[in-house]
């Protein structure tokens, strides 16, 4: 009881409005302006804002631009989420063991990651073009010109920056996949050795089901975050071709770009709504697997 | 313990948002329409001491060493200092998010047509540039041509505005025969199929880069603009979807299908139609002056002279489509402080004075003053640009009141994704958000 109150004089509750006023200046508060907004006509046209109620959400449905938008953009999040653990998953079991060879390799994965992501999509827009590495690699292997648009496609391209938004943050995935991997007891896969089960059977009934955690994890932070993806996409194609890569956040941009900003604020939180609606059941269906742990 | 911070929270939250419902830049009670106490329209000698004033020009990145020799002259004669502060592109979203915010500079690069100065809200955030000291030395009819927003002057024209029309390769041209220009869109096409007859690819479009795809439909509306078609569209008396425009865009659609352009039209880019208009790869280009600026980074004036040529076209002769852009003008902001804004007008005054023949000189560009000569080195092509300004018609840009983003829909329709009817269907859906948006009747 004592050391109770002790604690309590060392570390008072007024310590805490600091990271109060942060949370509520930069994160609570946007947030709710976000969703007044939503409910104006706010413009660059003219200075007075009037509340329109729900008009800005009938248009945007009526209009079919924002359900198509957000049609790609779960097919993004999910092709992320399954190529960026793929990725992930198979770099970490290919590093798993400390030598200095595998360290290199790690660092080197790992450096995507920290990288500028506007940089590394202007990198690929580079290579992917149709005179770009790509096509001169691929052409120098069949032996006549290779010009396939990589990027000029209206149904693989989003594939491609999919892939190309994997390849950034795969380093992060193999990293906390490495990171599950040493947690598993030796003592278990030994005993799974002296039974006599294969690789192949190890990873399947042991290796995998205790890296559950880890998968949560990530496939939470991969697909959550490539719904909020936008600087990839907008370096590689910026939407095209065909806007059949217009992530809902380039829309909002570009909507905001120009000058309707009560209807952009509208689709952010359309976005907003969506990521939540799709963390919840798919966190908790995550760590439902982990219970068998 | 919770109970202390969920109090608080809710507090700062509630006032907040009562608080919260107001434009930045509409503070100091300059509502539109009132005539505020700053910006008021008079002129300061040019040569006015300015020692301790900053200035702060916003400018693009294919904008901000234009005003080099004019702010190096400036601040010689006044003492002011003059800041060139780059804005990333794309510029125009940039400034007017910045704007919205109540981030405002002293002077700016930008497009002086109706619909972008709406979108600055122009009577809130701009100076009236009535009475400017410049506006009687114009040559010809540049003073009316733009800039102008409700009878009030907004921007300073300081190049000569950029007209759409067609860049052809000369050699191309002789090679085959041809000796003179198309004189309207028949002998236009005409032209085109001759080329292709003889196994030339006649025009070139940059479907990957995506804006010059408007071009081909706002020429074939020069005839129609002439007679008033903007006017009807922006009181919904006419639309996108109606034939005039549809048709324009039909055709468009009808001679890429007829293979008159590019194999590579989907995916070429800005930087491609340049280096294959200056190669002969293809015959011609519609294209606007920032195509030449492309050019002339890749060529001298003395080869530009010898290859390129430029002529207008539309429907039933050879009238320009005028478009000013970014490039073309400034516009001075309402900063709420008045010894600035006058500063600021008083650079205006000197960059299309006395300034005008350095800066003129130093851009390499067109004189818009008859008293201040163009230099030589300036390549023929720009001069029948800007020849062809006098009879020019305005563009969807220049005279519709808002500008929706046409260049993107037509580009999904080279594509092949979406047909003409849902290109212009796109197109009057964005024109009446916007002119809804700005409270314009009948949207």
């Amino acid at each position: 009881m004592r050391d109770n109150v002790r604690h309590r004089a060392a570390h008072p509750a007024r310590y805490l409005v600091p990271a109060f006023v942060v949370l509520g200046v930069f994160f609570f508060l946007p947030t709710v302006f976000n969703f007044v907004y939503s409910l104006t006509d706010w413009s660059s046209f003219k200075s007075e804002i009037a509340f329109v109620g729900l008009q800005n959400f009938q248009d945007l449905i009526a209009s079919g631009t924002l359900l198509s938008s957000l049609r790609i953009t779960l097919v993004y999040a999910v092709l992320v989420a399954l190529f960026q653990n793929l990725f992930g998953l198979l770099l970490a079991l290919l590093l798993e063991r400390d030598t200095r060879i595998n360290r290199f390799a790690r660092v080197m994965f790992f450096i995507p990651v920290v990288m500028s992501a506007l940089a590394a999509g202007y990198v690929f827009q580079a290579i992917l073009k149709p005179d770009g590495a790509a096509n001169a690699v691929l052409g120098a292997l069949v032996g006549h010109p290779v010009t396939i648009p990589w990027l000029g496609d209206t149904t693989w391209t989003l594939v491609v920056v999919a892939l190309v938004h994997s390849w950034k943050w795969m380093g992060l995935s193999m990293l906390i996949y490495l990171a599950g991997l040493k947690t598993i007891s030796e003592d278990v896969l030994e005993a799974a050795r002296l039974d006599g089960a294969s690789a192949w059977t190890t990873f399947r009934d042991i290796r995998f089901p205790l890296l559950a955690p880890a998968l949560t994890f990530n496939v939470a932070t991969a697909l959550l975050g490539s719904m909020n993806g936008f600087d990839i996409v907008q370096a590689t194609t910026g939407g095209g071709p065909a806007r059949t890569t217009e992530l809902l956040n380039i829309f909002i941009f570009r909507t905001f770009g120009q000058g309707l900003f009560a209807q952009a604020t509208t689709m952010s939180l359309v976005l907003f709504v969506v990521v939540v609606a799709l963390a919840f059941p798919v966190i908790r269906t995550l760590r439902k697997r982990e219970e068998v742990l | 313990m919770k109970k202390y911070l969920t109090i608080p929270t809710a507090v700062i939250a509630v006032g907040l948002l009562a608080a919260g419902c107001s434009d930045p830049t509409a503070g100091g009670g300059a509502e539109p329409g009132a005539e505020p106490g700053t910006g008021s329209a008079d002129w300061p000698a040019q040569d006015t001491d300015l020692t301790g004033t900053t200035l702060t020009i916003w400018a693009a990145q294919n904008s901000n060493t234009a005003p080099d020799a004019v702010v190096e002259g400036f601040e010689e004669l006044t003492g002011a200092e003059v800041e060139v502060v780059t804005i990333p592109d794309p510029y125009e979203q940039g400034v007017q998010t910045k704007v919205a915010t109540g981030d405002k500079p002293d002077l700016a690069f930008w497009q002086p047509t109706g619909s972008m100065l709406t979108a600055l809200n122009a009577p809130t955030n701009l100076q009236p540039l009535d009475g400017a000291p410049w506006v009687d030395s114009y040559s010809g009819d540049l003073a009316d041509m733009t800039g102008i927003l409700d009878d009030t002057r907004y921007a300073a024209l300081i190049t000569s505005p950029a007209v759409e029309g067609v860049y052809y390769n000369k050699e191309v041209f002789s090679e085959h025969g041809i000796t003179e220009t198309p004189t309207d869109w028949d002998s236009f096409l005409e032209t085109a199929r001759t080329l292709k007859s003889d196994g030339e690819t006649p025009f070139f479009e940059m479907g990957g880069d995506r804006w010059a795809t408007q071009w081909w439909v706002q020429v074939q509306l020069a005839d129609a603009a002439a007679d008033g078609l903007w006017d009807r569209v922006n009181t919904g008396e006419e639309k996108f979807t109606d034939p005039t425009i549809l048709g324009a865009i039909e055709t468009y659609q009808g001679l890429i299908e007829e293979g008159l352009f590019n194999e590579d039209i989907k995916t070429a880019t800005f930087e491609d139609q340049a280096d294959a208009l200056l190669s002969g790869d293809a015959a011609m280009a519609v294209q606007v002056n920032s195509f030449f600026g492309q050019l002339q980074a890749k060529a001298d004036t003395e080869e530009l002279n010898e290859k390129i040529g430029f002529f207008p076209i539309s429907p039933t002769g050879n009238v320009g489509t005028f478009i000013p852009d970014q490039s073309n003008a400034l516009v001075a902001f309402k900063t709420g402080d008045a010894d600035r804004e006058a500063a600021a007008r008083q650079l205006l005054a000197y960059w299309l004075g006395d300034g005008y023949a350095d800066f003129v000189a130093d851009r390499d560009t067109i004189s818009l003053r008859d008293d201040v000569p163009t230099p030589d080195s300036v390549p023929q092509a720009l001069l029948d640009v800007h020849a062809s300004l006098g009879d020019s018609v305005g563009s969807m840009q220049a005279l519709a009141v808002a500008n929706p983003d046409l260049y993107l829909y037509l580009a999904d329709m080279i594509q092949g994704t979406t047909t003409p009817d849902e290109v212009a269907q796109q197109t009057q859906d964005q024109f009446a958000q916007l002119a809804r948006a700005q409270g314009i009747e009948g949207f």
